[in-house]
């Protein structure tokens, strides 16, 4: 699905990206952890395609596909999705229209017919009802005077509605109390299907009890440090990340 | 000196009507203009050649019916080409809300005619002595009026006509009224309201200057806040021929609170203007305006917006903000700032911008398969829609959506 190779990335003048290696599978989830400041956004943005994200070194390929040649609507078209740890507000479009023109765009994408109204709404009734987010929700501005929660729930309904092949969750866990949690894990769960794949980058091992990794991979200074099973999470949980700091300085050293 | 204008001094002098005392005093101000041309600064940026030596019907027998609106269940007073149309006498009229023609006399009437608009206006004081056709909207004292009250103005094809709403609201009244004008013939009209609003009241307004093609239209709508009192506005203006529109807030009370959100959007060789004028004469008021414009090509707009803190105005907090958006080089903004401050202890913001595109929102957009061109589209009309997001009466906001989008998309596509 998706293979980096020694990805080196800028930010303006500051390199964050140092050498970063990772292969997903079909129907994989793998939870990236990691100190505040490691680079794990980043990664997300270079992965997306965002301007200012520059890559110096490396290979990114998505499904066959040099990702890294690719505009930033055709990797979301491909199947790329981004879930956003500060989701932007837009005031003047509205949630509905937004997430039309994404559906429809998806879908022209995949040779599709584009929805027509009423089996639009249909879907978006549904997927905001899954994410119990209120219907009247959908004529107001995208993120528009929403609660964080509120925020982190749009963008897994998002997810649903847009149906990816690779989803990056940028902190979906971040500022919610146990119930959002749930529905935010719930939402995610009711996509893994076997052939998606998911990255779930994330601070706690709280939300990994919701959504269980095959592999946990930590993150430091802009490179995968440690990889493991779903119990190096509970270690990083027990321990922190304090031991990673001396190992590195020691290495750098 | 212009041959129409001349001929409004003419026919005002044979206009006879309860009135006829105040609208005596407009004629002589009216008799001191001169008309403008380039160096007139009201008038710098709009060119009233047009106007200069039209002679078109002064009526018509034309028909037609108020445009409707889904889901608005509203008091329809119809005028076409000046005419009003509306039998009042069958109306259904709720508790505390009293509607008259202008041609009878009614105190209501003679507490708010000329005395809210500012009489600087050229073609205030032409609607001023012509106007014979209007209504007066009277809320009494505490009347909560949830039905909303529409003027509709229709102008027809080869006519002039003048039309006048006044509207007073009594005490902690509450009301909304919409104007809403259209007409795509080459016609005249001048509608000037003026809105007098007493101690607490509310008023939710809208003007919809929906006036296309060859119409020439020309009006205003003024406002008299008194203390604690509250105004919502919202103005939608297409251009025409010419359309050009005067809006005077006047903090008259302490404590009141205006908010005034106008959005223009212009299809290819339009004009539209509106100067806009917040006169805060009194302590602790707040104004927060958001004028926005989205401009075809060829098409011309002028915005002035003035705002004007009297000496005694301490703690005034006024906020201007106007962005326009131009669709091709040849569109054209003529945008000016006047800040008048008097008072030292005022908080005072006024910005003109050309929109900028937002590069996060355009990221985001584009991060769910969007393509740029319809991102920048979706961001560009949602700087407009913004503000028709923002009006209270989400019966109008849903109408006017689809019908906006649909000529932003035809403006796109000329540009
Ligand atoms: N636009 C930017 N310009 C310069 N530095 C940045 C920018 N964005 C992020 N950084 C820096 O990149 C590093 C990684 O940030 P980020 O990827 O957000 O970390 P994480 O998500 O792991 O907390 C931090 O040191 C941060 O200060
Ligand atoms: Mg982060």
């Amino acid at each position: 699905m998706l293979t980096i190779k020694d990805l080196h990335a800028r930010v303006e003048e500051k390199t964050i990206i140092k050498g970063l290696n990772l292969e997903i599978k079909p129907g994989e989830v793998h939870a990236i952890m990691g100190p505040n400041g490691a680079g794990k956004s980043t990664l997300g943005y270079v992965l997306s395609g965002r301007e200012g994200y520059e890559v110096e070194q490396g290979e990114v390929t998505f499904n066959g596909a040099n990702l890294l040649e690719m505009e930033v609507e055709e990797r979301a078209q491909a199947g790329l999705f981004l879930a956003f740890q500060y989701p932007v507000e837009i005031p003047g479009v509205s949630n509905m229209e937004f997430m039309k023109e994404s559906v429809n765009a998806m879908r022209k994408a995949r040779g599709e017919d584009e929805l027509s109204s009423a089996e639009f709404l249909k879907k978006a009734k549904a997927a905001c009802k899954q994410v119990n987010l209120p219907l009247d929700f959908l004529k107001r501005g995208v993120n528009e005077g929403f609660s964080g929660g509120e925020k982190k729930r749009n963008e897994i309904m998002q997810l649903i509605m847009l149906e990816p092949k690779l989803a990056i969750l940028d902190e979906s866990d971040s500022g919610l109390d146990v119930d959002a949690l749930q529905v935010v894990a719930n939402g995610v769960n009711s996509q893994r299907d076997g052939k998606r794949s998911f990255i779930v980058v994330t601070h706690y091992q709280r939300l990994l009890d919701f959504i269980e990794p095959d592999y946990v991979h930590i993150l430091a200074q802009g490179k995968i440090v440690k990889s493991g099973g779903p119990e190096l999470a509970k270690e990083v949980e027990a321990s922190g990340y304090a031991w990673l700091g001396q190992a590195q300085e020691g290495e750098e050293a | 000196m212009s041959q129409w204008l001349a001929h409004v001094i003419e026919r005002a002098a044979a206009v006879d009507d309860w009135l006829s005392p105040v609208r005596a005093e407009a004629l002589a101000k009216l008799k001191e203009q001169t008309w403008p041309g380039r160096r007139t600064e009201a008038w710098r940026y709009t060119s009233l050649h047009a106007v200069e030596d039209l002679s078109l019907a002064t009526e018509s027998s034309v028909q037609a019916e108020a445009p409707a609106i889904a889901g608005l269940d509203a008091l329809d007073l119809v005028f076409v080409d000046g005419r009003l149309t509306t039998p009042l006498a069958d109306l259904d009229l709720p508790e505390g809300l009293t509607i008259r023609a202008l041609t009878d006399k009614s105190e209501a009437a003679e507490h708010v005619f000329t005395k809210v608009k500012p009489s600087h206006h050229l073609f205030g004081l032409v609607n001023d002595v012509l106007a014979t056709q209007g209504v007066v909207i009277d809320v009494a004292q505490d009347a909560v009026i949830e039905r909303p009250i529409r003027v509709v103005n229709f102008a027809s094809d080869n006519v002039e006509s003048h039309t006048r709403v006044l509207v007073s609201l009594g005490k902690n009244a509450k009301a909304t009224v919409i104007e809403h004008g259209s007409g795509t013939g080459h016609s005249l009209n001048t509608a000037f309201a003026e809105y007098d609003i007493a101690n607490e009241a509310r008023l939710e307004h809208y003007r919809f200057a929906l006036h296309q093609g060859d119409a020439i239209h020309v009006g205003g709508s003024h406002f008299k806040l008194a203390n604690k009192s509250r105004l919502n506005s919202t103005l939608i203006g297409y251009g025409s021929q010419l359309t050009r529109l005067d809006v005077d807030i006047i903090h008259a009370g302490e404590h009141a609170h205006a908010k005034f959100n106008n959005a223009y959007l212009l299809a290819p060789k339009e004009h539209f203007d509106l100067h806009s004028t917040i006169e805060h004469a009194m302590p602790n008021g707040t104004t927060e305006e958001n004028a926005r414009g989205i401009i075809g090509d060829k098409a011309k707009a002028v915005f002035n917006g003035r705002i004007h803190i009297h000496r005694d105005a301490q703690k005034t907090l006024a906020e201007l903000n106007n962005r326009n958006l131009l669709l091709s080089r040849g569109a054209q903004i003529n945008t000016k700032p006047e800040l008048e401050i008097y008072a030292d202890d005022v908080q005072c913001a006024h910005g003109a911008t050309v929109a900028e595109i937002d590069e996060e929102a355009l990221y985001y957009l584009l991060t769910r398969g969007i393509n740029k061109q319809m991102a920048l589209v979706m961001l560009n009309f949602g700087f407009v829609q913004e503000l028709v997001f923002d009006m209270p009466n989400k019966a109008l906001a849903d109408w006017l959506q689809p019908i906006l989008k649909q000529r932003f998309e035809d403006m796109m596509e000329r540009s």
